[in-house]
This record gives structure tokens, sequence and C-alpha cells, in this order.
């Protein structure tokens, strides 16, 4: 293991309050904190955001980023998801995608999608997930048929996070039938206005229509649109699953209601009340310091993939544990309606808190990665 | 500092690692001392790191003497290393006093008093009280707190020890005649218990590695069904739990070391944050451990026990975790909501500063 606690640099730190200041500035006064990912999608948001720079900051500037490091990037996700910012619509663009075309994308596709993702106009979402290929994500069953026009994509994802309102998603889908499952994926960048693209919702438990089904028939994507390597969907995927995994948004999803609880019960704590919450934000306090570590690690060039997992699989659990001790704090029935914001959100939190566990990878599969890891002699 | 920190860890498990053998380890318990282990350890000055030369200690910072405990917890070394240095040693040096040859040992005192001429009083839980050279306690005076000085043999010690065999000696002073006293700076009360929970929580860290070692190994090697037990995923989420507890108080015990800076004290939040965190990860690893390991992790022959009986000790010690997180919550509440994320996320921008 590397974790090794950094401190931020006193230029770091600026950013820090620059960003707290502009949100401050910028959200409304009765602004109602998402949580963390759950922030809404926000096209206005997400490009005056981008006015400031601080939309796919690490681009390089000849891509027109701002060519910031991962811990400035660390220290913006941050401040935004502690404030509940809108991000849903410039969220994976600028976390996944635009990593990936740098590190896979060819010029052409960098030059065209790099800027359009910095200056918050171009929203992407994740096709990785199918009804049958979900854990076992090497199960795709979706195809791309090479065609005289480029690729024929036919094939259902699901879980595809406002693919109604975003304009691409990359799609993992199967190249070749290959004998090994890991082989013949490969991963496209579909536009989600194409014709034979139908999106439609799926209600979520709580009632919310932010994920949908994408059912691809017969959609036509351009040769220039295949992402990286024909063949290198799976190699591809793993990569970008260390950046998805062990960021701000795997302990921050909690934040908003901790801040209302104290802003509603601060003043009159008791003992228990006091040692409940003082044990979580201990706990909060510690997985931030490892996260932030990763990030300066993934700064210096490594790879820490099972660092990573660990983070994120103790950031999640800690997100659900934190509701659990909240509702008991509340001491009330929980009111979606309720006057208080506190009981509010925790309203939303009870409905969420499951996906937390799920999204990005379950706990299952993180321990598995993570144990494999240990028992090879990973960790010291 | 991390490398820093590593090399001074890997120079203090190398002094130990052939000393600390299982029957060392009985032999401590048996005989509540290990003058072997002691005077190896005190011949590199590891002990009295964090206590500046001028005051007859190594020099250096409390994250040093942090990395110092985090090789003794791992060892685990009966040794009274924390006592020595990182709490009383700085206790004494602070009120301008000399430390003395040997280990020194200390502990919380609140109802010790000294009326100028002699103690009065007993302090309850003293490490290894029976087999230091020295006790640094702080007393009420009149003229409010003092730093006394005591030699134990003056005491009357009752032997007492905690659930790994470590001494924990109750003694009473009533009568007895430091050997030395000085006022106590501000805050001298609290800084102890400050530096006292960040020891458990270095010293946890610690032993949960070596918990995580230990386990991976066994498991490892143990086969049952024709595999090892860690190929099966509910054996292997125990070792991962163990390996998340293990990092998480490693950097809580680092982080709130490291705001000490170079010469300073460790912020009051941060050791807070840290002893709550290490509490629950002590007993967590723990469990968990003990699970992976089935009825072998629970024989004496085990290595495994010498450290859970440890890690089940240290998380109670100076407070232990709840009253800690009940004081970081009530400050954080009364710090409002809108000071809850920046002061959470203050971290270690600036080390040593005032928090």
């Amino acid at each position: 293991m590397i974790f090794a606690p950094t401190a931020l640099s006193p230029h770091e730190d600026a950013l820090r309050h620059d960003v707290r200041r502009w949100l401050a500035d910028t959200l409304p006064a009765d602004f109602r904190p998402g949580l963390g990912l759950g922030g809404r999608h926000d096209p206005g948001f997400s490009r005056a955001l981008a006015g400031q720079g601080w939309v796919g900051m690490a681009i390089p500037r000849e891509y027109g980023g701002a060519g910031a490091s991962t811990v400035e990037r660390f220290v913006v996700v941050e401040e935004l998801l502690a404030a509940g910012a809108p991000i849903a619509a410039h969220w994976i663009a600028e976390r996944q995608t635009a990593p990936a075309l740098l590190r896979f994308g060819t010029e052409e596709q960098r030059r065209w999608f790099l800027p359009r993702i910095a200056a918050g106009e171009c929203f992407f979402s994740l096709g990785m997930s199918e009804p049958d290929a979900g854990s076992d994500l090497a199960s795709v069953r979706t195809t791309a048929t090479r065609t005289e026009e480029g690729w024929r994509v036919d094939g259902t994802k699901v879980w595809t996070t406002n693919a109604h309102l975003n304009h691409f998603v990359v799609v993992l889908c199967r190249t070749s039938a290959a004998q090994d499952r890991h082989a013949g994926l490969s991963q496209l960048i579909v536009d989600l206005s194409s014709p034979g693209v139908t999106v439609s919702p799926i209600p979520l438990i709580d009632g919310e229509l932010h994920v949908n089904e994408v059912v691809l028939d017969g959609v036509v994507v351009p040769d220039e649109r295949v992402l990286g390597e024909v063949g290198q969907g799976w190699a591809q995927v793993t990569a970008e699953l260390a950046h998805e995994r062990s960021g701000p948004d795997r302990y921050l999803s909690v934040l908003g209601l901790l801040r209302a609880f104290v802003a509603e019960h601060g003043k009159d704590l008791d003992e228990a009340a006091a040692e409940a919450f003082g044990g979580i934000a201990a706990r909060l306090w510690s997985i931030r310091q490892l996260s932030l570590s990763v990030a300066r690690a993934l700064e210096q060039g490594e790879a820490p993939a099972t660092e990573a997992a660990l983070v994120k699989d103790v950031g999640t659990v800690f997100e659900q544990e934190v509701v659990e001790t909240m509702r008991d704090l509340a001491a009330a029935e929980i009111d979606p309606e309720a006057a208080s914001l506190f009981e509010r959100l925790l309203a939303e939190c009870v409905l969420n808190a499951p996906s937390w566990t799920l999204r990005g990878g379950t706990t299952e599969v993180l321990r598995g990665i993570a144990a494999k890891a240990l028992t090879r002699g990973g960790a010291r | 500092m991390s490398d820093e920190g590593e090399e001074l860890r890997r120079a203090v498990a190398d002094v130990l690692r052939e000393r600390c053998t299982p029957e060392a380890l009985e032999a401590a318990e048996r005989d509540g001392e290990a003058p072997g282990i002691w005077t190896a350890l005190a011949e590199g000055g590891f002990p009295t790191v964090s206590v500046p030369e001028s005051a007859g200690g190594s020099g250096g910072s409390v994250a040093q003497a942090c990395a110092v405990l985090e090789a003794v917890g791992a060892a685990p070394a009966p040794v009274p290393a924390a006592e020595t240095g990182l709490l009383g040693g700085r206790l004494l040096a602070a009120a301008g006093l000399e430390l003395p040859e040997g280990p020194v040992t200390t502990a919380a005192s609140p109802r010790l008093a000294f009326d100028g001429e002699v103690l009065a009083g007993s302090v309850a839980r003293v490490p290894w009280a029976r087999s230091a050279a020295a006790l640094a306690v702080l007393a009420d005076a009149p003229d409010g707190p003092v730093v006394v000085l005591v030699d134990p043999a003056a005491t009357a010690v009752t032997p007492g020890r905690n659930l790994a065999g470590e001494p924990r000696d109750h003694v009473v002073l009533d009568g007895v005649r430091p050997l030395a006293t000085a006022p106590a700076p501000p805050g001298a009360g609290d800084a102890l218990r400050r530096r006292g929970a960040l020891s458990r929580a270095a010293l946890i860290a610690g032993a949960a590695r070596a918990v995580a070692g230990l386990t991976v190994r066994y498991t490892g090697e143990r086969v049952q069904f024709g595999r090892p037990v860690s190929a099966f995923p509910a054996v292997a989420a125990h070792l991962v739990r163990i390996a998340e507890q293990t990092e998480l108080v490693a950097m809580a015990a680092r982080a709130a070391a490291a705001s000490a800076g170079e010469d300073g004290e460790p912020a009051g939040l941060d050791v807070a944050a840290a002893a709550a965190v290490a509490s629950r990860a002590a007993g967590e690893v723990a469990a968990a451990a003990h699970q992976a390991t089935g009825a072998m992790g629970m024989t004496r022959e085990f290595a495994l026990g010498a450290l859970t009986r440890r890690l089940w000790s240290w998380r109670d010690e100076w407070g232990g975790g709840r009253p800690w997180a009940a004081e970081l919550g009530r400050a954080l509440a009364a710090g409002g909501a809108e000071e809850l994320w920046p002061t959470v996320s203050r971290g270690l921008v600036s080390p040593g500063a005032a928090r």
C-alpha cells in the first residue's frame, strides 16, 4: 500500500478557497444541496463553472483545459461535492471520458471533444452495464459489426445515467467473437441523437427518472468514433475504473446532510449525539486523507488500483453508516416533505444509500479486487 | 515526512524483530518487564525521540516519535516507549526539567496534590510503574499545576495489568517528596492527554499492520476443502476489512502526528479524530483477524493473541474513543454548519498551525 499523508500546497489551498467563494456567490441562498453525485443536471451551471476553468481542468491547455494536476482537480471536485453543487451534466465527461480520450483517443478526437468538454458543452454517459452484464462486465452482448460506413451497433445498455439529457455515450461492445471473453471488446463513442437510439427511463425506487435503458438498433457509428484500439476495450475500461474509484464522490454524498444536521441540531447536542456525530466526522476526516493520498499518487504517475478499491469500499460503507446514525439522531418518522431540510435530505439519503455501494463496482467486486492484491502479496 | 517515517519504522523494527520473540513476550508478561528489549531500544535513542536534545532526549518531531511507536506496536515491544519520550519526556521538557536515565512512565493524574513539600493522592493504571526509573506526572499545587518527577521506589506500587499482561500499576504517592518539581506550562494536562491518545493511535496502527500481515500469511497457508482458506470470498472479505481499517488508522495517526510540525504539539481536533478512528479500528481488526484465523488464532502459541490483546487494551487507554469522538463532535457543532467542511478539509495544509 502506498497511502502516505500528504499536505495541500499553498497554491492548492488557495484554489480551494477560490472555488468555495465562487460557489457561495453563485449558488442561490435557498439552494438545496444534492447528494454528491446526485447533484442536479444543470448545463447552465456546468458552463458557468467551465467559465472559471474548473471543468476538465486536468485537460492540457492545448486541448482547451487548464493543464491542472490531479490534486488540483481533486480540490475543486471536493468543493463542488461538499456544496452539493449541480454537477451531473459534465460529471462523466470530465471525470471519465476526458482522461480516456487523453489516454486512448486519436488526435482528431481530442481536438474535437476535449475543448467542448472543458467548455461545459459536451456531456457524456457511460454505456457499460447491460441486462445480463452487471458486475460481470465482460459478458456484454452489444455488438458492433463492420459496415461500409463504419460500424453498426446493436444491443441494450442499462443504468445509463442522464442518457436522456447528454450528448454522447461511450459504449462497451463486442467487435469480434473471441474465445477469451476479455478479448474482442471495444469502446465506441455513440451520438445519442443518432437514428436507432431509443432512450427510456428506468424509474428508481424514489420515483426519480435519471437512469435509463438505451436500446441501440442498427446505430451507425463512423470509424473515427472508435475510442482507442479495436479489441482493447477491456484493458481501457479497467484503466478507467482506477480513476472512477477512490475520488471524493465516495465519501461526500452525506456532507449536505451533516451540514444540515449541525445547522438544525448543533446547538443542543447531548453527549451521545456529540459522540455519534464526532465519530462520523473522525472517519470522514481519515477517509478524506486516504482519498487525497491516492490523488497524490495518481499525480505522481502511480496506478494505485487496489488502494482506490479500498477507499471506495471504506467510503461508501461509511456513507451508509452515516445515514443510519443520522436517522437514529433524528428520532422522528422520516418525512420527505418535512419543513426541516435535514429531514428532507435524510429521506433522500435513505432512499438512495443502497446505490452507493453498488455504482462504480459493488462492494463485493471491490473486495474481490482488493483481496486478490492482498493475497498476492500486493500489500506490505 | 513519509519516507523519513518509513526509515525510522524500519530501523526500530530491525532492532525489535529478533528480540520480541514469543518466548520474550511470555517472559515479559511473567516478569512485568523486558530489560533486554528496553536496553536495545534505548541504545538507539528511540524511546526519547521528540524530546529536545537540550532536555536529554534524542530530538525530532512528534511524527517521528509516532513512527517509532508504530514499530513498537507491531513488534510488539513490552516496554514504556511511549511513556518515556512522547508522553513523560515531553511533559518534563515543557516544564524545563531534565529527562532522567532509564524508562520513565506517566499517566493522567487528576487526583494528585502537591503542597510544596510532599504529594498526596494516587495515580491509577500507570504503565510499568514497578520497573520505571522515574514517574513524571502533573499535580495540583497552591499556585497552579506543577510537573513532578518522582522515584517510584519511594511510592507504594500495587501491581496491575492490562489484557496483554502489560503492567498497569496503582501508585500511591501520599507523603512522597518529589525528586524535582517545576510549574507546568499552561495547558500541559490537555497536551499530555492528547499525546497519550495519539500514542495509542500510533501503537494501534502498528499492531494492526502486524495483524494484517499475520492473517494474510496464515489464511494463505491454511488449506481446507482443498484450497487456501483465503481463496474463499467470505474469508477474503475479512482480510480486506483488516487492510482497510489498518490503512485508516495509520493515516489518522500519521496525519494527526504531522499536525504537530517539526517542534510543536499535535492539533486537538486531529488527535481527537485519530483517537476515535483508532479505538474503533482496533476492535474491527481484532474481530476480523480472529474470525479469519479460526481456533488457531485463539491459542497462546499463535502470535495473533499478543497483538489482539494489546489492541483490546490500548483502544481504551487515555480516554478511549468515545470521549474523543464527543469532544470532536462538540467542537464541530459549536463551529456551526458553514464551518463544518472547511474544518474537516483543513487537513495538513499548514502543519503546526494553530487550529
